[in-house]
């Protein structure tokens, strides 16, 4: 249903004028700004880079954020491995399985998926405070694996539901078994799924706050904790904010510009299109 | 006969898992589930017993907490903001996405489409604290980003005309508007992910066979929106409206990160007094309630949707 007619086209191009504006236009500012001193800055050219280039700032930053970015890093690479594994198995299972259980379970996944965090935060405290977890990064890498095994369960699912059954038939009929088949056929098809859902976990990881900002501790401060520390102790330092908001922006933006097809298949996968 | 017979005998085959193949399948996925809801439970009892300070107690209470909570001013501030973000955070970004997702799909040239996609999806992957770091800084009203440009454009023209220069909007600092200013940057940022989401609903055969048809007959493209095109993507219009409800439930980073809940408590919300009324104030008892009101919002929405979600999956 493509047309040609001319003000079809003009009123794509406007909106394609002013979306350009609104996004392109927060992130260029941050950019350049970034790149500036604070008397630069303080002259309100906000719109014209600098000719002076400050790569500091992002060494500045980068010094006062690396400590929290290797425990993200290190949070969030564990909770995404063991997601895969925990969601893998068990969305293989709401998957395959018609039983009245199975049905059940899916109810209680569903809900849990989109359960807010505030609701369990308390308990998660305690739990996390009295099994001396909280000291080591493993308090933060339980409660976000316990939060996003669900959404790994209904994403892998809902591949694992497209997967062809006559490819586990003809394994069946050579006498393998269902743990046999899950991992030698239905994970090697599923692959592209577990690519999208590691993109859209680690993400989800990466920039979660409320969690963090109750349960790290300093050993454990995340980025997006430390991001909003520095928002809040450097505050007429917008070059050093913008340069650390950009670095903080990098890990998920660079998922998310060289994977982008998966990163899409694990929203949709999501709202349940896939 | 024979045929349907194999067709039983296949389908026995499959449904079957051994007791310790269930267990591999099942266990972990169950154990975390168990957890969850064991969390969950535990949050409601508290909110019934009287928890203040940081030791722990588990005195029934009643609804006293309940109580509390209701008759503070902060907490009926918090409930009209919260619906001030489902409404303002929701429709506008469905309607938005809507007339993109359209215009994409009835006048897009060659590389329209992927630019744009990835033009307004971007900000998918950014954190609420990255894009409240950004946007507090357009919105400072002295040094701010909005208000620089707005005066270097519009003051030497006002300049011209012999008017006064405009000292531009305060955004984030009048507490009449500050909830709309932060809804702006949820709008903004979950735009390309609503439009993703419709364009999906789009692409099926029959659809797309309706509109061309409806073409020939000569019906605008007006019509064939709003006749044609939405009546049949409501499946995906239900499914966008519940995921931005719950998200924009659930915001709580941006007004951490660009307001506090202030002026006051003028921005505040429901998801973040409960941090504040549970961390800062100790008051556990109502943090735990406060916790279960925002929970039983989002059940409403959750579970149309994961009926919706059973029967896709079941079927």
């Amino acid at each position: 249903m493509k047309s040609k007619s001319r003000t079809l086209t003009i009123l794509v191009l406007v909106t394609l004028a002013f979306l350009t504006v609104a996004y392109v236009l927060p992130v260029y500012v941050v950019f350049v700004t970034s790149l500036k001193t604070p008397a630069e800055i303080s002259a309100r050219q906000y719109l014209i880079p600098s000719t002076n280039l400050q790569i500091e700032n992002f060494r500045t930053s980068f010094d006062l954020i690396l400590p929290s970015l290797l425990n993200s890093a290190i949070i969030g690479f564990s909770v995404t491995l063991l997601c895969l594994l925990v969601g893998g198995l068990g969305g293989y299972y709401l998957s395959r399985s018609r039983s009245t259980f199975a049905r059940v379970l899916f109810i209680l996944v569903g809900i849990a998926v989109y359960l807010p965090y505030q609701v369990i935060l308390i308990p998660l405290v305690q739990i996390v405070a009295a099994t001396g977890l909280a000291l080591t990064h493993w308090g933060l890498i339980l409660s976000y694996l316990i939060l996003n095994v669900p959404l790994a369960s209904v994403l892998l699912g809902t591949f694992f539901l497209a997967v062809p059954r006559e490819l586990e038939e003809a394994a069946e009929v050579d006498g393998a078994s269902k743990i046999q088949i899950f991992f030698r056929v239905v994970i090697p098809v599923a692959l592209p799924a577990y690519a999208s859902t590691a993109i859209i976990i680690f993400t989800q990881v990466w920039n979660e706050f409320l969690l963090a900002l109750t349960l790290a501790t300093p050993r454990t401060t995340t980025i997006q904790i430390k991001l909003a520390e520095i928002k809040g102790s450097f505050v007429a330092h917008y070059e050093l904010q913008m340069a650390a908001a950009l670095i903080t922006l990098i890990v998920p933006l660079v998922f998310f510009l060289a994977l982008g097809q998966y990163f899409i298949r694990g929203i949709l996968a999501g709202a349940l299109k896939g | 006969m024979a045929q349907s017979r194999r067709f039983t005998l296949k389908r026995k085959r499959r449904e079957s898992m051994s007791i310790p193949e269930l267990l591999v399948f099942l266990l972990p996925l169950l154990v975390f589930v168990i957890l969850l809801y064991g969390m969950l439970a535990w949050t409601v009892y508290v909110s019934f017993a009287d928890w203040q300070g940081v030791q722990p107690t588990y005195e029934f209470a009643g609804l006293k907490w309940y109580r509390t909570m209701f008759s503070l001013p902060r907490f009926q501030a918090d409930i009209v903001n919260n619906l001030r973000w489902l409404v303002l955070g929701v429709i506008p970004t469905v309607v938005l996405a809507l007339f993109i997702a359209y215009l994409l799909e009835i006048g897009s040239f060659k590389g329209v489409e992927t630019y744009t996609r990835t033009l307004i999806l971007y900000p998918v992957a950014m954190s609420f604290i990255v894009t409240g770091t950004i946007w507090s800084w357009m919105y400072q009203p002295d040094r701010g980003v909005l208000n620089t440009i707005l005066r270097g454009v519009l003051n030497p023209i006002r300049d011209g005309l012999g008017l006064d220069p405009v000292l531009g909007g305060r955004y984030i600092t009048n507490p009449d508007t500050v909830t709309y200013w932060l809804i702006v940057i949820f709008v903004w940022q979950y735009l390309g992910f609503a439009v993703i989401i419709l364009q999906s609903s789009f692409r099926t055969t029959e659809l797309q066979e309706m509109i061309e048809s409806a073409l020939v007959d000569g019906a605008s493209r007006f019509r064939i929106l709003w006749q044609i095109i939405v009546p049949n993507i409501r499946g995906g219009i239900l499914v966008l409206i519940s995921l931005l409800l719950i998200s924009a439930l659930k915001v709580f980073d941006i007004v951490y990160v660009v307001t506090f809940g202030g002026p006051g408590f003028a921005s505040d919300v429901l998801a973040f007094f409960m941090l504040i009324a549970t961390f800062q104030q100790h008051l556990v008892s109502m943090g735990a309630g406060l916790g279960v009101i925002i929970f039983l919002i989002a059940f409403i929405v959750v579970v149309p949707y994961t009926i919706y979600a059973f029967r896709k999956w079941f079927e």
